[in-house]
């Protein structure tokens, strides 16, 4: 019994990181149309940055996220601009392998500017608590809370502002909201900034928990799709949900079946949900 | 009627040169990479036939490359039956599997379709690394044979050589491109490409769209088998590294190089994808950034591919030439 509490407590912090990451795809997808597969990467290339800020500059962990989101807030909105808009108006899948493109990329530099090897991002948070036998690192629950203020802070930001109510205009019309006066491509910089920001706190978090290597992008961006399809694309709701049911159930996977296999059962969740609800668990019909 | 009669000479000039290729490469290196290369049109048919003609990109290519090479190499080695036999089996078992993994990921649309598949090449990659006892883990399975000597009319024929293998691969690489033009060409091929065109008419004209899309993926994916035995056949040493993502967006790459939806876009994507490598082996490091910049500008420049651009270029050129010779 311990030990299924803990599993699910592991896979809870897990599930918190797969969930920032899914958000992301989320609101770019649900709003702009676009299936940003780069944005993996992206988060790791975040993650990376704040190991850099970290170990070269000395810069404390929470200092470092927030200006790691910061840049890649900024290369969000570039690789919207030079990437993604001169697709805009072709066939939906052009955009996409153009993000396959921008995957390899960004992999590519990754591996040449970083390494191969695993690096792990350094947190002071390292005591650990041991509650009625449930072992409880503080770094996970400093990404659970993080993870929840960052996603209280977006639901604010999209539901209480001015810019948020352009948002949601755009999501539901994109050409009345345009006839209404929103700036829709300014409307795209700020969601992708948005996006970019939330992964790649992401993926300094990842990295901080677990450990940041090439290629790990890709797999982040998968676990994204699938909390999307798991929860229903372009709900946010469902998107907390998803990331958390897909942490757990490869927390528990990885605590009963086999660590090797962890990825296997979480890809054979999605594809049960696909097969019995395609639009998702809290998708529209 | 003259461009039918020009691409006719292209065709037969470009028979005549594969066939005479062992004869005219003297590197032996050089006959290896066409072989790569002739593997690869296999895979790139397979690739276009679903993502080209279908509209829904598998990245899943790959993955089925590495089922139908293990596959056959296990039957093989571990049940006995020939090499022809196994080779005959591989794309079969792969189409087998495919049935299965089509079938759901088909309910979903565009994006999602390729991510599902993208994932199963990641669990085809996770079991070939992890099921050690059957494919050897990351270590792999050695001596994989090659195909054995046949005797035709009292000519026997030995496939140890790399000149036989190229003429096999060949062979296989017409087949392929064979099939896909017959398909284009029959009703299926039309519905395949409405499909692409615009799916929900197709839909509401009483077309049941899915029996054609999981037509075009167990195809795709068994053209991926057949690809998968040939390599491991050829180069007699098996593990799973050459199965990951990274060439299925390699298949990918070369049908949008080449000119998806084309027959003969994937024939010279795949070449185009094989020599890349070659050329930038000066920058190996710099190879996975340049191919990404490619990908990216085709996307952007040439949406339609290579082969496309090439014939409106000269189809340009020649109307230039009447008009002021």
């Amino acid at each position: 019994m311990i030990e299924l509490v803990q599993q699910i407590f592991n896979g809870l912090a897990i599930g918190a990181v797969y969930t920032l990451i899914g958000i992301g795809l989320t609101i770019v997808f649900g709003i702009l149309g676009i299936a940003h597969f780069a944005h993996g990467v992206v988060a790791m290339s975040g993650g990376y940055v704040a190991f850099i800020l970290i170990e070269r500059f000395g810069i404390p962990f929470f200092a470092a996220v927030f200006l790691s989101m910061l840049a890649g807030a900024v290369f969000g909105i570039l690789i919207e601009r030079i990437a993604y808009r001169p697709v805009q108006n072709a066939p939906p899948i052009n955009a996409f392998i153009i993000a396959l493109g921008l995957t390899m990329m960004l992999d590519g530099l990754n591996l040449l500017t970083f390494g191969p090897d695993q690096i792990v991002v350094r947190t002071p948070y390292t005591h650990v608590y041991n509650w009625f036998g449930i072992v409880v690192t503080e770094l996970r629950v400093v990404v659970l809370s993080c993870t929840a203020v960052l996603l209280l802070l977006m639901w604010l930001f999209v539901s209480r502002t001015k810019t948020g109510r352009a948002i949601r205009a755009v999501a539901q019309n994109r050409g009345a909201a345009t006839l209404m006066g929103v700036n829709a491509n300014a409307v795209a910089y700020v969601v992708f900034g948005l996006s970019s920001a939330l992964g790649v706190a992401g993926g300094a978090l990842v990295g901080a928990m677990l450990a940041l290597a090439p290629g790990l992008g890709e797999s982040l961006v998968i676990k994204g799709f699938a909390v999307l399809i798991l929860g229903g694309l372009g709900s946010i709701p469902g998107a907390i949900l998803g990331g958390l049911i897909l942490g757990v159930s490869e927390s528990l996977a990885a605590g009963y079946i086999s660590s090797s296999y962890k990825d296997v059962i979480a890809f054979a969740v999605m594809i049960i949900v696909l097969l019995f609800r395609p639009e998702g668990l809290m998708g529209k019909k | 009627m003259k461009s039918v009669m020009n691409n006719r000479i292209w065709l037969v000039l470009f028979i005549a040169f594969s066939l005479m290729a062992p004869r005219l490469i003297s590197v032996p290196y050089f006959l290896h990479l066409m072989i790569l290369a002739l593997i690869w049109v296999v895979i790139a048919q397979g690739q276009n036939l679903i993502q080209g003609f279908t509209g829904y990109v598998s990245i899943a290519s790959a993955g089925f490359m590495g089922v139908g090479a293990y596959a056959s190499t296990l039957l093989c080695l571990r049940v006995g039956l020939s090499v022809w036999e196994a080779m005959v089996c591989a794309p079969v078992i792969t189409a087998l599997i495919a049935v299965f993994v089509g079938y759901p990921s088909l309910r979903v649309k565009g994006h999602y379709f390729a991510i599902v598949t993208l994932a199963y090449n990641l669990v085809i990659f996770i079991v070939l690394n992890n099921f050690s006892s059957l494919t050897g883990g990351e270590g792999g399975l050695t001596n994989v044979p090659r195909p054995e000597g046949l005797s035709i009319a009292g000519l026997s024929i030995s496939f140890e050589g790399r000149e036989a293998y190229y003429y096999l691969v060949l062979g296989a690489a017409f087949f392929t491109t064979l099939i896909c033009a017959l398909i284009l060409r029959s009703r299926v091929g039309q519905v395949l490409l409405a499909i692409r065109q615009n799916e929900t008419l197709a839909q509401a004209v009483g077309i049941e769209t899915w029996h054609y899309k999981l037509f075009a993926f167990v195809l795709s994916a068994a053209f991926a088998g057949l690809a998968g035995a040939l390599y491991a056949h050829f180069i007699g040493f098996l593990n799973p590294e050459p199965f990951g993502v990274d060439q299925s967006l390699n298949a990918i790459l070369a049908v949008i190089l080449g000119g998806s939806g084309t027959l003969s876009g994937p024939v010279v994507g795949a070449f185009l994808v094989v020599a890349l490598p070659e050329y930038l082996r000066v920058a190996d490091t710099l190879r996975l950034v340049v191919y990404g910049a490619l990908l990216i500008v085709t996307t952007i420049y040439l949406p339609r591919g290579v082969v496309p651009m090439l014939v409106a270029g000269f189809s340009r050129l020649m109307v230039f030439f009447k008009r002021n010779v």
